[in-house]
């Protein structure tokens, strides 16, 4: 055998015995192949399971002035916008429902003009004012673009109507001036004057920073502690724990009060860079901005050692934070707002951290208020209760190895 | 497994028995998945004495220092350290004892004196106290110039040393000391142990295992454990007389020498032939047999070249109690672990 053939031979051979390592290290770890298989698989079928793609309605609220002789039955204006609008109510006070509007009650208003008969007679277009409350750039568009369908319905309408009452429509609406209307205006009596009335521009930026910034925050702790702890647990510390004269309550609050540290150390650099560099908005104030930050930590280090006791190795940990990782993007409202999913996967979505810690910081940061204060309540419930459940946990753990 | 010779007389386990008995351990055992590990062993360990557990690797050591520490339950028996149960140590006998794991265990990404000052705080101690304490613990194990170095850069040596820092940092009163030197160089075993033997001269109390049984000569007393089973346990003088069965003479002649010519001295127990002119002779006393010895042998024609007093190593000693132990329970034992000799 030549040398380069031997060398070939031998180079296959030490190859293999890679390969072959690595194989029987993951084969005899039942766990880490339990999470590299089903978790994705398990995830992705919730997800095709949970994902309706059915997108809600507007909330809308149509203000019709005392005498505009648009008809007043919600259910003709939801019927210009098929499975768009949802519409709550008409009313003719215009105040009361910019203020619903404002404070979210409803998605979509839509003012009628006052004099719409006597615009047409006058030749010009009647202007339908639409607005909304939108951060969301996608909503922001889809709300635009019900607006546009709404008034081509109008229209539509208006013409069909003319059409079907013929000449003596136009007599009794625009007798003596319909000669000079201008054909524009005959093609599209009305038109719509858009505004969203949410405080900040609804850009990508603006709203995928504080969703970003959350789901970074999330998986820092996650994977942080559930390494942390499985590492204390192989490495031998844990016997160290036994004998010194240390409770799991004091080396729980411990990693706590160094993960919040560390925490608010990225959310200091995280937050400058967000608010200082890109520009994102920051209409709350910081000190409630940081108590979010603190929740949303308290919630995620939760879970992170709830992964390090099932965990039965590093790897493990590291497969279970990136499956937490993946839930996340999925049903956290990140990609996907969680209302587009079925019920019993939203109550998925809401055990993830994250799904809470995005809402809220979106809210505080683009709207300056957080109105959702159950997403904070269920935050500190989260995280109360994996505390107390991995205290519960490491107290045996502590007492004495089996 | 109760010993007839050599085990201290004691008083109930319930209490510290003796006034200075300050480990007691009586039949403790422990099963993993119906097989015994460690198999009703009894012994007691006394204020400022070093009792060295020596076996072979699987003999149940580690199992044994678990048990005692209350890290690991244990499945039957009884153990007092300090007067307690380890399975329900109160907070102030845990801050009289001291652990140090057979595997390295500290945080190698933590300097040498970040981690002992962690195992300190550990304890309670304070941040002026601590840097007090951590200078001499480090000092102890000749480890304070390197104070500053992460522990992942440390070799092996300095690693164990570095635990036994960690180990000493609080003070303890007590010190379970886990294979201490496993993997070290003779030089350095050498000094751990005499780091561990002032500890005991300062009045600790140290239970110190080890696979090398050439190390028992550092210890008070010694447990000999095979196979989760309490082989031998007495002070090591009296360990290398037992399996002797007295003292040994290494006689050697001007010409081949029959044993049997030794057979008629009173007072000579055994006598080996290990070379044609060399003989090992086991007698009740050295210094009185050693006359009549010579004249024996003159009487039947044999001249002495040269005759010392033979000290047997703790190697020659264990391998001797385990090849009794096994002669006394039969040959099913024969396939198992023998104490690894010094290396």
């Amino acid at each position: 055998m030549s040398p380069a053939v031997r060398s070939i031979g031998q180079s296959i051979v030490r190859m293999g015995s890679f390969t072959g390592k690595e194989l029987r290290e993951v084969i005899r770890r039942p766990g880490v192949l339990v999470s590299l298989i089903l978790g994705p698989f398990v995830i992705m079928f919730i997800f095709g399971l949970g994902y309706s793609g059915y997108r809600e309605p507007f909330a809308t609220e149509i203000v019709l002035p005392p005498d505009s002789g648009f008809p007043t039955e919600p259910d003709y204006y939801a019927s210009l916008a098929p499975g768009r609008l949802d519409v709550r109510g008409v009313t003719d006070d215009r105040d009361d429902a910019e203020q619903r509007l404002r404070d979210g009650t409803i998605d979509l208003l839509i003012i009628a003009p006052e004099n719409a008969a006597a615009e047409l007679r006058a030749g010009r277009q009647s202007t339908i004012r639409v607005a909304w409350n939108q951060i969301d750039p996608v909503y922001d568009q889809l709300a635009g673009l019900a607006t546009s369908i709404l008034v081509s319905s109008l229209n539509a309408e208006i013409i069909e109507q003319a059409a079907a009452e013929g000449i003596s429509f136009a007599e009794a609406e625009l007798e003596p001036d319909v000669p000079s209307v201008p054909p524009e205006v005959i093609a599209r009596p009305t038109t719509a004057a858009t505004e969203n009335v949410a405080p900040t521009d609804p850009a990508v930026l603006n709203f995928f920073g504080p969703a970003v910034f959350a789901l970074v925050l999330q998986h820092l702790a996650v994977t942080l502690t559930a390494l942390s702890m499985v590492r204390e647990r192989l490495s031998g510390q844990m016997d160290r724990f036994r004998v010194a004269p240390v409770t799991s309550m004091e080396l729980l609050i411990g990693k706590y009060i160094a993960y919040a540290v560390l925490s608010l150390g990225v959310t200091a650099i995280v937050g400058l860079l967000l608010v200082g560099v890109l520009g994102v908005p920051l209409l709350g104030g910081w000190l409630v901005f940081v108590g979010i930050v603190l929740l949303l930590t308290f919630a995620s280090l939760g879970v992170g050692l709830l992964i390090s006791l099932v965990a039965d190795s590093e790897r493990q940990a590291v497969q279970l934070s990136m499956l937490v990782l993946l839930a996340s993007v999925f049903f956290s409202g990140f990609v996907l707002p969680v209302s587009d999913f079925a019920e019993w996967t939203q109550y998925l979505a809401y055990a993830l951290p994250v799904t809470h810690g995005i809402a809220t910081l979106q809210e505080h940061m683009l709207r300056g208020v957080v109105s959702s204060t159950w997403m904070l309540w269920v935050l500190l419930g989260i995280g109360a209760v994996l505390y107390l459940g991995s205290l519960i946990r490491l107290r045996r753990v502590l007492k004495s190895a089996d | 497994m109760h010993l007839t010779a050599g085990v201290t007389a004691r008083s109930s386990p319930q209490q510290p028995a003796a006034d200075d008995a300050i480990i007691v351990a009586d039949d403790i055992s422990r099963a993993f998945n119906g097989s015994m590990a460690v198999n009703e062993i009894s012994f007691e360990v006394r204020r400022g004495t070093i009792l060295g557990v020596v076996g072979p690797s699987g003999s149940g050591k580690t199992t044994t220092v678990r048990m005692l520490t209350g890290t690991l339950a244990r499945t039957g028996g009884e153990i007092r350290v300090l007067g307690e149960d380890p399975a329900k140590f109160s907070r102030r006998a845990r801050g009289r004892i001291a652990y140090m794991p057979q595997l390295f265990s500290l945080y190698e990404d933590l300097s040498a004196q970040e981690n002992v000052g962690f195992v300190a705080a550990l304890y309670g101690i304070g941040p002026w106290r601590r840097r007090r304490l951590i200078r001499r613990a480090l000092e102890v194990v000749d480890l304070y110039d390197a104070r500053h170095r992460l522990a992942r850069d440390l070799s092996g040596g300095m690693q164990r040393r570095l635990e036994l820092a960690c180990a000493l940092v609080h003070g303890p009163d007590v010190l379970f000391v886990d294979e201490p030197t496993a993997g070290i160089d003779p030089m350095l075993r050498q000094s751990i142990w005499d780091e561990l033997r002032a500890l005991r001269n300062e009045g600790r109390t140290l239970l110190v295992t080890t696979q090398y049984v050439s190390e028992a000569e550092y210890c008070d007393r010694v447990a000999l454990i095979v196979d989760g089973e309490l082989v031998a346990l007495d002070e090591p003088e009296v360990l290398r007389q037992m399996v002797f069965g007295g003292d040994v003479l290494q006689i050697d002649t001007t010409r081949a020498a029959d044993p049997d010519m030794l057979a008629s001295v009173r007072g000579v127990t055994r006598v080996r032939q290990t070379a044609p002119r060399q003989l090992f002779v086991t007698v009740d006393d050295a210094g009185s047999l050693t006359p009549q010895i010579i004249d024996a042998l003159r009487q039947a024609g044999v001249e002495v070249a040269g005759i010392e007093e033979h000290q047997p190593t703790f190697d020659e000693v264990f391998t001797g109690l385990v090849e009794q132990r096994r002669a006394a329970r039969g040959p099913r034992d024969e396939a198992r672990g023998r104490p690894e000799p010094a290396r």
